[in-house]
């Protein structure tokens, strides 16, 4: 509870100074973000990939995006699991603390929206954790919550492929995080003016 | 750029104009689009809006564009997956002349013309296309964008005019009217006449218009000598104006300018007298406009080169009929319209075929039967049709029936490429059994008529409902005489027939509410075409054949002659002519709706006074089928 204390006279890295300043403002921007992880626990795993896209007045924006395959070496050797694709593909690739580094330049002060964000956020937050930082500020807007909001569902939770299923998008085989933050996108433009949010 | 760039390059690669761009150029453009939802019902842009910066293609949906003329809305076209629209920004600077809606739930790309816009200059091919596209919906040549101003279209951004009649069709009027004050002298005004080329001059106070002077009164006031020309306009202006709101319909400006005997109207911003002038529409307008009519589609029909001219004509067709269904304009009227279009399609079809394999070697006849020879097809239903040649020789007779066959099947593949569908019975002129010489199809009547109950499995109503499309009418009067000869008082054929007529099922349980389809995909629909439709049109075929009523062929007539034939009952065959005509409204309106044969009825979409009538057009079948027991005395086959 007094965490603050403890942080009060911690100095902070040069980015996540300038990303504190940001929350000045407040921002129209929302950033769809999924996070694709080596497991579900937020100690012990960590972020493989991440892809996000920038929502703003109403349209998922393609070139305002950010994609990124994270190499975690330590962990994968640890593991002993491959990690021959994520060096083979083309896509960009970065290390952990570079990958948190943009992600954070590029969510800014966005709201943060994504399916069971918590997860997203706690990891994202364990890696800052890891870089010395504090927690994300962003507020957090979670899908499937806005879902069961607008049909009055409380017992229930609902997977992306699901909630995909409902609104009749297509997903593909072959699922990175980058298309799930794209469906997630769509998805979050259906019940946001469903929901009438502004 | 992202996979999703990626994914949506590869996306737009499959349209044009984008399929005359390099992937890496695509690659840069989709990495610029904005993604959109649309619910439905939801506008993307409406008439008068300033301009986007980004033009549009559909992902997934519908988007309707439309336009409002008379105060109504009316639909320009529909655009599906791939299809681009919103290019207005690209080639004029004014504001939206249309309106976008979301039809059914759409994800919508935005690609802003600024990126585009290189890619444009670049590539004379995408211009082209992006111009076809933009002028295809643009008013007409006489759009004048980019010429002086002057002109303005009422409605703007008009799909195909060719295909308009004149009951919606848009105007395009002088939208920069020279305007007079009370105090100038005559020969100014008729001096800036003569300069502008225009045949009048609206008389204003503060923009609204207190009256008008043209041609005429210059002619009978100041040409006779009555008044000099140093006098004032107000002297021989004609007042007041009649006044119109703008986006008024050729049909209305022609109505307005007889019943006031006028031959300029004054548009003004709410059609009254009292607010500011927008523009003024001219008799020599509407003569403009009334140069596009069902005709000229006809004619291109006759000129037709090809299968592909026959698509797009057909094409312009449902345009036509869509948006006279929206303007209320009789059901009769379109249907006569439409089926001489569609006549002259089918007979198209047998000439292009004709031309292609070398001229017959004996006489024949085409003709259509079902829906079509009775003149009642609106949508693109199945095709249906039998081909009749003159007997020849023994000898000759296998190299006849060949070529007919041939010469069949190519025409019923032309006009499947059209859309037409073949029947699913396989009753068309390409199926051997339905391509014979004049005695075997004499012979087949014969046996249908005199023996009903054998061979009953070929027999299909539909084989007594046909008419000549293509080739010699003394073939097709021969039939048409042995058939009506051969029924009159022949209680076998009309038991049969009459009890054909009689074994569908009710349209409604014994609760009075619709039976619907109890499973498979149209499940909770209502089938119109088999539970509606079909008892009357064979009630009024049986009635027909009964009364020797040769030569009608279209349901509604029928009933209305019979009417006339058997006066006794006419308030029952009146009743049933105006049901058809409401059923077939219901069901090409649920055909256009969805773009398909509107078999089924979709009543959850109806509203309650909808469904009311459509249950109250139910009525008259009852009387119908008593009407059809006691005048044949079912018994044979009951």
């Amino acid at each position: 509870m007094l965490d603050w204390l403890k942080n009060i006279n911690k100095e902070y890295p040069e980015f996540w100074k300038i990303y504190l300043s940001k929350f000045e403002a407040k921002s129209k921007r929302y950033v769809v973000l999924s996070t694709e992880t080596s497991g579900l626990s937020v100690e012990k795993d960590v972020i493989l990939g991440i892809g996000a896209f920038a929502v703003v007045d109403d349209c998922i924006v393609i070139g305002d995006s950010f994609e990124t395959y994270v190499l975690q070496y330590k962990f994968l050797h640890e593991n002993k699991i491959s990690n021959d694709f994520i060096i083979e593909t083309h896509m960009k690739k970065l290390g952990e603390a570079d990958a948190i580094i943009s992600l954070i330049d590029f969510i800014g002060n966005a709201t943060i929206v994504g399916h069971h964000v918590d997860f997203d956020v706690e990891i994202i937050n364990a890696a800052l954790e890891r870089m010395d930082c504090g927690r994300l500020k962003n507020e957090a807007l979670d899908i499937d919550i806005m879902y069961r909001k607008l049909h009055d569902i409380t017992d229930q939770q609902f997977s992306l492929e699901e909630l995909s299923g409902f609104f009749k998008i297509p997903v593909n085989d072959r699922v990175s995080s980058t298309e799930d933050a794209y469906n997630i996108g769509l998805l979050f433009l259906k019940l946001k003016s469903r929901l009438g949010i502004k | 750029m992202n996979s999703i760039a990626e994914q949506i390059a590869d996306f737009l690669k499959k349209y044009s104009p984008f399929d005359h761009l390099t992937f890496q150029e695509l690659a840069e453009i989709a990495s610029n689009i904005r993604v959109l939802n649309l619910e439905k019902n939801k506008t993307l842009f409406q008439i008068n809006d300033t301009l986007h910066d980004s033009f549009y293609i559909i992902a997934t949906g519908t988007i309707h564009l439309s336009v409002i003329a008379d105060a109504e809305e009316t639909l320009l076209s529909k655009c599906h997956e791939g299809d681009i629209f919103g290019l207005r920004p690209f080639f004029a600077k004014n504001n939206y002349k249309m309106t976008a809606k979301a039809r059914e739930e759409s994800i919508i790309y935005a690609i802003p013309i600024a990126v585009f816009r290189p890619f444009v200059a670049n590539n004379p091919d995408v211009l082209d296309v992006l111009l076809e596209n933009f002028a295809k919906g643009s008013n007409n040549l006489t759009d004048n964008e980019n010429g002086n101003g002057k002109h303005h279209s009422a409605t703007g951004y008009y799909s195909d005019q060719q295909t308009g009649i004149q009951f919606f069709q848009s105007l395009s009027y002088n939208i920069s009217p020279i305007k007079a004050l009370k105090s100038d002298p005559v020969h100014s005004i008729a001096q800036l006449m003569a300069e502008s080329l225009v045949n009048s001059a609206i008389v204003c106070e503060n923009n609204i218009p207190v009256g008008i002077v043209t041609h005429t009164d210059l002619c009978s006031k100041i040409a006779t000598g009555r008044f000099p020309i140093t006098t004032t306009v107000d002297t021989i202006m004609s007042s007041p104006v009649v006044t119109v709101v703008e986006n008024v319909s050729l049909a209305e400006a022609q109505l307005l300018m007889l019943r006031n005997n006028v031959t300029h109207l004054c548009v003004t911003e709410d059609g009254t007298n009292k607010s500011i002038v927008k523009g003024v529409i001219s008799e020599h307008d509407l003569i403009v406009a009334q140069a596009n009519n069902p005709g000229v589609l006809i004619k291109e029909v006759k000129r037709a080169q090809a299968p592909k001219d026959l698509i797009q004509i057909r094409k312009n067709l449902a345009d036509l009929i869509q948006k006279s269904i929206q303007k209320n304009i009789p059901l009769t009227h379109i249907n006569n319209i439409v089926s001489e279009i569609n006549f002259a399609i089918l007979k198209r079809a047998v000439e292009l075929s004709i031309l292609e394999i070398g001229s017959p070697p004996a006489r024949f006849a085409w003709l259509c039967i079902g829906s079509q020879a009775r003149k009642e097809q609106l949508l693109l239903t199945d095709q249906n049709s039998i081909l009749v040649f003159e007997d020849v020789t023994p000898e000759k007779y296998r190299e006849v029936k060949d070529y007919f066959l041939n010469l069949a099947k190519r025409t019923t593949s032309i006009l499947e490429k059209v859309g037409y569908k073949l029947s699913e019975n396989g009753y068309v002129g390409s199926n051997i059994l339905w391509c014979k010489s004049q005695t075997d199809w004499l012979k087949q009547y014969n046996s249908w008529i005199n023996n009903p109950g054998e061979n009953s499995n070929n027999l299909s109503s539909i084989f007594f409902d046909f008419d000549i499309v293509y080739g010699e009418s003394k073939i097709f009067e021969t039939l048409i005489n042995e058939v009506y000869k051969n029924a009159v008082n022949n209680t076998l054929f009309f038991d049969y027939l009459g009890n054909d007529a009689l074994r569908k099922n009710s349209p409604l349980s014994f609760f009075k509410k619709f039976n619907v389809e109890e499973e498979g995909p149209n499940k909770d629909k209502f089938d119109i075409k088999t539970l509606a439709l079909m008892p009357l049109i064979d009630g009024a075929r049986l009635f027909d054949l009964s009364f020797n009523l040769k030569g009608i062929n279209n349901t509604y007539v029928r009933f209305k002659q019979l009417a006339m034939t058997d006066s006794k009952n006419a308030e029952i065959y009146l009743d049933c002519a105006e049901a058809f005509l409401t059923l077939s409204k219901f069901r090409t309106l649920e055909g256009i709706k969805n773009e398909n044969s509107g078999q089924y009825i979709n009543l959850e979409e109806l509203s309650k006074i909808d469904k009311e009538k459509l249950k109250n057009s139910l009525a008259p079948m009852k009387e119908l089928e008593e009407l059809i027991k006691s005048k044949f005395k079912l018994t044979q086959f009951s």
